[in-house]
Parts: structure tokens; sequence; C-alpha cells
């Protein structure tokens, strides 16, 4: 899906973002990408759909180079992008004329551009707000509308950049579920979080370090040892406890059943009883 | 704050379903018809269509009061210069000012028309989204030579779409910058020009950084400025037919009267 080789980027005022990284991204992966900040997360993500060209190296989406312009389109329609801050990524004066944005520059006839607004709508559950100017929105709603006008390009490839962060617990897990639902329809899903406890659904944990990767592997294998200083964030609670539990032998220190939330703790406890 | 300046108000009446054009074509009519108006029983039939505009799409007096409003220090200029500076049968004066009859008549008039070209450019945005006017004005400029300049309809379009959406952002900005700055004890009547400065340099770098990921989001949806198309229909029907009728209607009545 995403074949990422060797790329270095470097960013017009000489700050080494990304170094000699590699990285493989499967068809139907829920990648998440963790990591200090300003180690570079999100510059790897705007390489993966041609934001950004690598200085050295090359980004392959789909069987596309992002560096051969006449594929730009193709790739930015294949790997769709939500951003950190839900404020400054709308583009239309209406919730509908923002989702339509990105079928209008696909140059959709009308009856498919509504067509995919009415979907996509539905989709994050926004359909209700139609009509409704982007700034009489919450923040979480604002989300919801960026995740639909993505979707309204039907993608394959979905890359988040942080979506959460600036919203309270509540619409976090809106969006979470959202995401994860798509997960499960098929899309691959790259996330990039400072939230270790927005990983449960995750398939794999890339964590970056200096624009390198230093770990790469299943978020159990990778949380239940090694120095959260390096994740970008404290432990959650729920890991924290259940390392100390591992290390005083209550439960099985076997990191493919680590438990990465409430519930899998209880039922690790459970079952260890 | 939905109702800011010249605002859009959504909505499903007549007004708001005809097609952009019609409208933008519209507004350039009335406006020479209103430049055109001298008699007051010229501005009376103008006030008339305006009235029965506003009723026909149920939209608040108050939103047009509020489109006038912040113009009102500009308007009272307007008719004070036309009422002192107008030669004429003097009616009242002032040691050197005098007030003629000529000069209430002209600065009433003058007034009023300028009243009434904003009154119908607010029915304007109020009834069309500006994404439908910055549409309208795409496919009204499309048969232009603006390739020779090295531009498109759609940048054009796109431009005028993008300065009108900054406008709302750059106010919520400036305000949470001012309360920011208050609440750190800034006072602005005592230090204006520092008050300023720490208003407008933050202000400033914000909006660059603002424009920038509007940039990216743009981009990473695939912004291109030719082979777009619309969501809006933009086909003029049956409505609008009857309202280019209206107009002609209109002129001739104004021209006659
Ligand atoms: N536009 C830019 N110009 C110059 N340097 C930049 C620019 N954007 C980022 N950098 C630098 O590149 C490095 C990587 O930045 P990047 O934004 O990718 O980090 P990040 O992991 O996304 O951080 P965060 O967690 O804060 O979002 C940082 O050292 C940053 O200072
Ligand atoms: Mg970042």
């Amino acid at each position: 899906m995403i074949h990422i080789k060797d790329i270095s980027y470097r960013y017009p005022d000489n700050t080494l973002a990304i170094d000699s990284l590699s990285l493989n991204i499967n068809k139907g992966e829920f990648v998440a990408i963790a990591g200090k900040n300003g180690c570079g997360k999100s510059t790897l993500l705007r390489h993966m759909n041609g934001l950004l060209l690598p200085c050295q190296g090359s980004v392959v989406v789909n069987g596309m180079d992002t560096s051969d312009p006449s594929s730009l389109m193709d790739i930015r329609r294949t790997a769709g992008m939500v951003f950190q801050d839900p404020g400054s990524q709308f583009i239309g004066m209406t919730v509908e004329e923002d989702v339509a944005f990105g079928p209008e520059n696909l140059g959709l006839s009308q009856r498919e551009i509504n067509e995919r607004v009415d979907l996509s709508l539905q989709n994050v559950g926004m359909e209700g707000y139609r009509y409704h100017t982007p700034r009489s929105l919450s923040g979480g709603q604002k989300q919801k509308v960026a995740l639909a006008s993505v979707l309204a390009m039907k993608p394959d490839i979905i890359l988040f950049d942080e979506v959460t962060s600036m919203l309270d617990p509540c619409s976090r897990k809106d969006i979470l579920s959202l995401i994860e639902n798509l997960h499960e329809n098929g899309t691959t899903v790259v996330y990039v979080t400072h939230h270790l406890e927005e990983l449960v659904h995750a398939d794999r944990l890339v964590v970056m370090e200096n624009g390198r990767i230093v770990h790469d592997g299943h978020p159990r294998e990778i949380l239940s040892r090694n120095d959260p200083e390096q994740f970008g964030s404290d432990l959650p609670p729920v890991i924290e406890l259940a390392r100390r539990l591992a290390d005083s032998g209550l439960i099985p220190a076997d990191p493919s059943s680590f438990p990465l939330s409430r519930a899998e703790l209880r039922e690790v406890l459970c079952r260890s009883k | 704050m939905n109702d800011l300046f010249m605002s859009f108000v959504p909505g499903d009446s007549v007004l708001h379903r005809l097609d952009p054009r019609t409208k933008i074509i519209g507004l350039m009519l009335v406006s020479f018809c209103i430049l055109d108006a001298s008699s007051f029983a010229d501005m009376f039939f103008i006030a008339l269509v305006f009235t029965v505009l506003v009723l026909s799409c149920r939209l608040p007096l108050g939103h047009f009061v509020r489109s006038v409003r912040p113009m009102l220090f500009f308007f009272a200029i307007l008719f004070l210069m036309q009422l002192f500076f107008t030669e004429g049968r003097e009616v009242w004066h002032f040691s050197s000012l005098s007030v003629t009859y000529e000069g209430l008549l002209l600065g009433t008039t003058i007034t009023l028309r300028f009243v009434f070209l904003l009154l119908f450019a607010a029915l304007i945005t109020a009834t069309t989204s500006p994404s439908r006017i910055t549409s309208g004005i795409e496919r009204l400029l499309r048969p232009l030579p603006l390739r020779y300049v090295g531009i498109t309809s759609h940048d054009m379009a796109m431009m005028m779409s993008l300065s009108i959406y900054f406008v709302p952002m750059f106010y919520d900005s400036f305000t949470s910058l001012r309360e920011a700055q208050i609440s750190r004890g800034l006072d602005i009547r005592k230090e204006p020009v520092k008050a300023i400065f720490s208003i407008v340099v933050p202000l400033v770098s914000g909006s660059v950084r603002r424009v920038e990921e509007v940039a990216l989001a743009m981009e990473s949806r695939c912004y291109q400025s030719t082979g777009r198309s619309s969501m809006h229909e933009m086909k003029f029907t049956g409505k609008d037919h009857v309202s280019f009728a209206m107009f002609v209607f209109l002129i001739l009545f104004l021209t006659v009267l």
C-alpha cells in the first residue's frame, strides 16, 4: 500500500526532520505512530500523500511514486489526510460545501457530488448539520466534518495527524470509534497520536525519535517494556498498572497477552486467578 | 456571531433559490436604477420593491438594519455635506453655514441612494451563500480571456471565496487575542501603541500560519484550478426567466416615470 524507502527530509531552514527512514504499510492495517514532539511524525505523514517530497529516497503509494507530478492527484485521492486543528482545515462556507470541495476538484458530476456529500455526512453522523457554518460547530463536530470531507474522496488510506489532540474525551471517543469502523470496513489507517490509550485498536505501533524509527511492532510488545520517555507521553494508568502487576508476577509477563485497556486488564486478572 | 455585516442567512425562499447569476445581474441593473433615481416617487418605488423582496424571502428586517448600521457615520457625513454645500434657496442658517432647500433635497436623495445600494447588496448576500456568489461570478467571468493574464476564472472565484472566508476567522482571532492580552493586564486606553503591537503581531503571524494550513488542506484534497466541477446547479429556470422579465419591466417603469 505505502512503501517508504530510505527517505530523508530537510526543511528549508536545514532542520533534518526525517533521517533515512524506511517503512512499509500494508493494505488494511491500522498503524499508529507515536513519539516525542518534533520527532518528525507530521513530516513523515505529509510524505505519504505527496504534500512533501523526500529530498532523498522514494515514497510509493498504491504503485504510484509521489515524485511523479502526474500521479499526485491520484495519490491524494487514494490517501486522504485529516489534520490536527479542527479550525483551519475548513474550506467551504458551510458543512455541505466543505465536504463537496474534494469531489468538485475531481470534476465529478453534480449528482455524484451530492450523493457523496450525503453519504459521507451520514457516515460520520453529521447529516443534520449540512447547512451549518463551520463557526457554529464544536471542535469534535468539525473533526467529524473534516473526516467526512476526506471520505467524500473515497480514499483507500486515511492519514490522521493528532486529530483528537484538541478534543474533549467524549468527542475523542466518538472520532476514534468512527476511525475503528472505517478500519473494520477495510480502510488502511495511519494514525499519529500522543495518547497511548488510543492504541487499543492499532495492529501496529511505530515509535519515532529524531526522524528515525526506533520501534516497530504490535502495541502490546512495545508498550509492555521500553522507556515511556520515547513515546512522547506518560504511560496511561492502566498500562502502568499492568506493567507493575506483570513485574510482580500477578499477571503473565508474556507481551502477547499484555492488557492495553481496562477491559483487557480485567479479563487478564480474572484468568490469572 | 451569525449576523456579521452582510452575512448569509440560510433559507428556502424564491430569492434563495434563484440562480446566483440572475441575482448578480439583477443587482447590477437595480444599482443602475438606484443611481438613476432622482425623484421621491422613484425612491418610494424602489423602497416598495425592496420591501416586497424582503417580505417574500421572510428575512428579519433587523438583519438589514444591522447591515446599514456600520455605515451610518458615512451617511451622516454625506448628508451634511450636501445639506451645507449646495447653493440655492436658504431655509435656515447658522453663522456662515446655511442650509438650502436644494441641499436638503439633494442630501436626502444621495443618502437614500447609498442606503438602497447597501440594502440591495445585503439582500443578495443574505439570500446567496458566498460560494454561490463566487461560483456565479466564476461563470460570468468564464468568457473573459483571463488565461492571457495567467489566471483561471476558478482561481479568481477561489480567491474571492477564501478572502470572504478569512474575514470571520480573522475577526475571531482578533477577539480572542484581545481578550488574552487584556486578561494579562494590558490596558488598551493607557498604552494604545503597545496594545496595537501586542495584538497585531500575533494576529499576523497566526494568520500566516492559518493560511498555510488551509493551503495544505486544499492541496491534500486535490485542489486544481482547471477541470473543477461544482455541486451547485447553475441552470436558468422558469424563476430566472420571470425575474429577468421583471427586471426589464422595472427598468422601463423607472425610465418612463
Ligand atoms: N515548516 C517547518 N519549517 C522548518 N522546520 C520545521 C517545519 N515543520 C517542522 N519543522 C521541524 O521539523 C522537525 C519535525 O517536525 P514535525 O512537525 O514533523 O514533528 P512532530 O513529530 O509532528 O511533532 P508534534 O508532536 O509537535 O506534532 C521538528 O524539529 C520541527 O521543528
Ligand atoms: Mg505534528
